[in-house]
């Protein structure tokens, strides 16, 4: 079974929901839709409060080279427009949308498929462009720019990432297993992007035997390789996916072009087929909804912007014991303060746990064990990056890597210290950064 | 024959040493550089903090620049006037007075005015807990409150109280040291003087907002702007500012305030605090 060379971990798996279909959730009472739902900066708001707009007409278009449009997820009228807090754990501009319980969508849009044989590579790029596609995996990258690699770089892999190798989360589990035909689809899409010469593997953790055999029957016809990788975290990392998949390794600084490689993620392919062949923006996604201090966990597909309070309510209302909220998954997904936060294009699961039982917080020193360094997938020494940043020597932490640190969080999970390793090299990252614009500045 | 097997060790080291020595004489020759006495007597002067607060790296590097240049607008904050006329005595000119500033907090919100947002239990440090989230505080425009800045201080001027950073302006030398250390950006610079009120807070957004997240917020109402007889209070982005050139310390602006004082602040008499030390 093929895995990554260096380092990684296998934290309980805790999939609760992957025999649970994908329930649709209803439209809540309000939206929230957040105008920073990718990588790169804010889209612009084209709307005003009081403006009436139809599902998937634009609200918000990219601003420069590295955005993402954002559309309405349903139809109705424009509240407000203001900042609002983001899943990310800081502020966002919002945009509020009353819906008018109608959800009816635009001209033109969400049309029965048609055969995108005959489109151009332009035609495919601008309509996945035009439909505000990202990363669904959790980095949010936009995709029509990562479809759009320089000339020189020849693509001759491209990888379908459904190795979901973070514990609870089942999104790209059940989409798998229910929409196989769209991810192939979606998936030659891309393919033919690059001529006939690249070859497409779909890499899935072997956890998921029935999703291995459900792709396999309908992609082998079609020349495209589905990979069984062992149960690994993190598997589903982009640079671990490639070196699991093809053997080669994407050096520092690199980025996966370089060994012409283009990884997307399950969720985005099925996101391309809809835009290319249907016309259908981005405006809603499958979330997993889990954690034990949920009523019912399920899997939804919710519209962007849907609070967490409302799907909270949706799936059987939290617990009292709730203490601690989760946009992501337990290892690389961040805490949210409260539940008026909307989902994203991104937010792939929402955990609520209660970690009372879990002995928290006191760090103490590093007995320099070494685990931290076996598991690191990126071949870092964690220890030393955080005690380094806590000296602040912020020029020696720039040597030892910090830049490489993907922050997949494996080595606090392992530390016998309880340390905040990735914590601390978040901070590092923040002040180094902070330095460098006050340089420039 | 033990004196006779020393003789070439001898030579042979004792020409080696010689050869190195010539080398190294040559050498501090030929590329001695002049050094006035003048920086060394200057450098003995200066505090030796080498905070930066005037714009060199070092206090050293100061005395250098001054040396060489004479130039009188030359200003050591950190020493104040009376470094200023030991310098001039000591350069036989006259240096320009440095014009003493403080560091300011632009926030009221402490751990009984603010709003809290969750409970934090990672990294007690301001820039790891805004990396997660807004921080302990609900107002993004806060003192994040877990004192990160304290440790920047070379002068022992700041200290955390009730998760609020307060400056101590008699130590408070102006070096800007602790700016930086802010993530939000919530310290500035200001010129002292014996009276001086100042809107402490830094939240630009909406009234309502402000409101919601603190009970000492400017909530930009406008009622300081109408009573302001200098016209020395200008509502910039839904926050009150005021212009200290113009201000004459009136209080007027503090009876107005709805937030009750607390966002208003008027800055203790520096010259009585004085005196009582000196007394």
């Amino acid at each position: 079974m093929k895995t990554f060379k260096t380092g990684g971990i296998h934290p309980p798996e805790s999939k609760f929901t992957e025999n649970t279909p994908v329930e649709l959730m209803p439209v809540p009472k309000e939206l929230a839709i957040s105008l920073n739902q990718h990588l790169g900066k804010p889209a612009k708001p084209v709307v005003k409060a009081g403006s009436e707009v139809k599902k998937g007409e634009l609200i918000g278009e990219a601003d420069g080279f590295i955005s993402a449009n954002v559309h309405a997820s349903t139809s109705g009228k424009v509240k407000s427009v203001k900042p609002h807090p983001h899943p990310g754990g800081h502020y966002a501009m919002t945009v509020f949308i009353t819906p008018d319980g109608q959800d009816e969508w635009a001209e033109g849009l969400n049309t029965d498929p048609v055969d995108w044989h005959g489109f151009s590579k332009e035609d495919i790029i601008g309509k996945i462009k035009n439909a505000g596609i990202v990363g669904m995996g959790g980095a949010g990258f936009p995709t029509n720019v990562k479809l759009a690699p320089p000339p020189d770089k020849k693509i001759d892999t491209i990888i379908l990432n459904g190795a979901e190798c973070e514990p609870f989360l089942t999104a790209d589990h059940r989409l798998m297993l229910e929409s196989p035909e769209e991810i192939v689809e979606g998936l030659n899409i891309i393919t033919s992007l690059f001529g006939g010469e690249a070859r497409a593997y779909i890499g899935i953790e072997s956890n998921k035997k029935d999703a291995i055999e459900t792709l396999t029957r309908h992609a082998s016809s079609k020349g495209i390789e589905v990979v069984s990788l062992k149960t690994k975290y993190p598997q589903g990392a982009e640079k671990q996916l490639i070196n699991a998949i093809t053997g080669r390794t994407i050096e520092p600084g690199e980025l996966p072009f370089d060994k012409g490689c283009l990884v997307q993620n399950i969720a985005t392919a099925v996101a391309v087929y809809e835009a290319v062949c249907k016309n259908k923006p981005l405006v809603d996604r499958v979330v997993t909804v889990s954690g034990l201090e949920i009523g019912k966990p399920k899997n939804i597909r919710a519209l962007v912007g849907t609070s967490f309070r409302d799907i909270s309510l949706f799936c059987g209302n939290l617990k009292e014991s709730t203490n601690q909220i989760i946009s992501g998954g337990p290892m690389m997904g961040k805490a949210v303060y409260t539940l008026d936060v909307p989902i994203i294009k991104t937010t792939s699961g929402m955990l609520f746990i209660n970690n009372v039982g879990i002995e928290k917080a006191r760090e103490r020193t590093c007995i320099r064990c070494g685990k931290c360094v076996d598991v690191c997938p990126q071949g870092l020494a964690p220890w030393l990056l955080a005690n380094v940043a806590q000296l602040r020597e912020f020029d020696e932490i720039q040597l030892l890597g910090l830049a490489n640190c993907t922050e997949c969080g494996s080595c606090t999970y392992v530390c016998p210290s309880k340390r905040e390793l990735v914590h601390w090299i978040k901070y590092a990252k923040a002040l180094v950064n902070n330095r460098q614009k006050r340089k420039s500045a | 024959m033990i004196s006779e097997a020393f003789i070439p060790a001898v030579a042979s080291l004792g020409s080696v040493a010689l050869t190195l020595g010539l080398i190294i004489f040559y050498v501090s020759k030929k590329f001695h550089v002049e050094e006035d006495p003048m920086v060394t007597i200057l450098n003995d002067i200066l505090p030796g903090v080498n905070c930066g607060a005037c714009g060199y790296p070092s206090c050293g590097q100061f005395a250098e620049v001054l040396v060489e240049t004479k130039d009188s607008s030359m200003t050591c904050p950190v020493g104040g006037t009376d470094l200023a006329e030991k310098l001039g005595d000591t350069l036989g000119i006259t240096m320009a007075e440095p014009k003493p500033i403080t560091a300011v907090v632009l926030c009221q919100g402490d751990n009984d005015t603010a709003r809290e947002t969750a409970e934090y239990l990672g990294i007690q440090d301001c820039w790891a807990a805004t990396q997660t989230y807004v921080g302990p505080k609900q107002c993004r425009y806060s003192c994040v409150g877990l004192g990160s800045c304290i440790a920047f201080c070379d002068f022992g001027a700041m200290r955390l109280e009730n998760g609020l950073i307060i400056i101590d302006k008699d130590r408070c030398t102006g070096c800007e040291a602790c700016i930086p250390a802010c993530p939000t950006g919530v310290i500035v610079m200001q010129e002292k003087k014996a009276e001086r009120y100042v809107i402490a807070c830094n939240s630009h957004d909406k009234g309502a907002a402000t409101k919601k997240a603190c009970d000492a917020g400017c909530i930009a109402c406008q009622k300081c702007v109408k009573v302001c007889d200098d016209d020395a209070i200008v509502i910039e982005n839904f926050l009150a500012k005021i212009i200290q050139e113009k201000c004459t310390s009136c209080g007027k602006c503090i009876e107005v305030c709805p937030t009750k004082v607390n966002c208003i602040l008027l800055e203790e008499d520096l010259k009585e605090a004085k005196q009582k030390k000196a007394s």
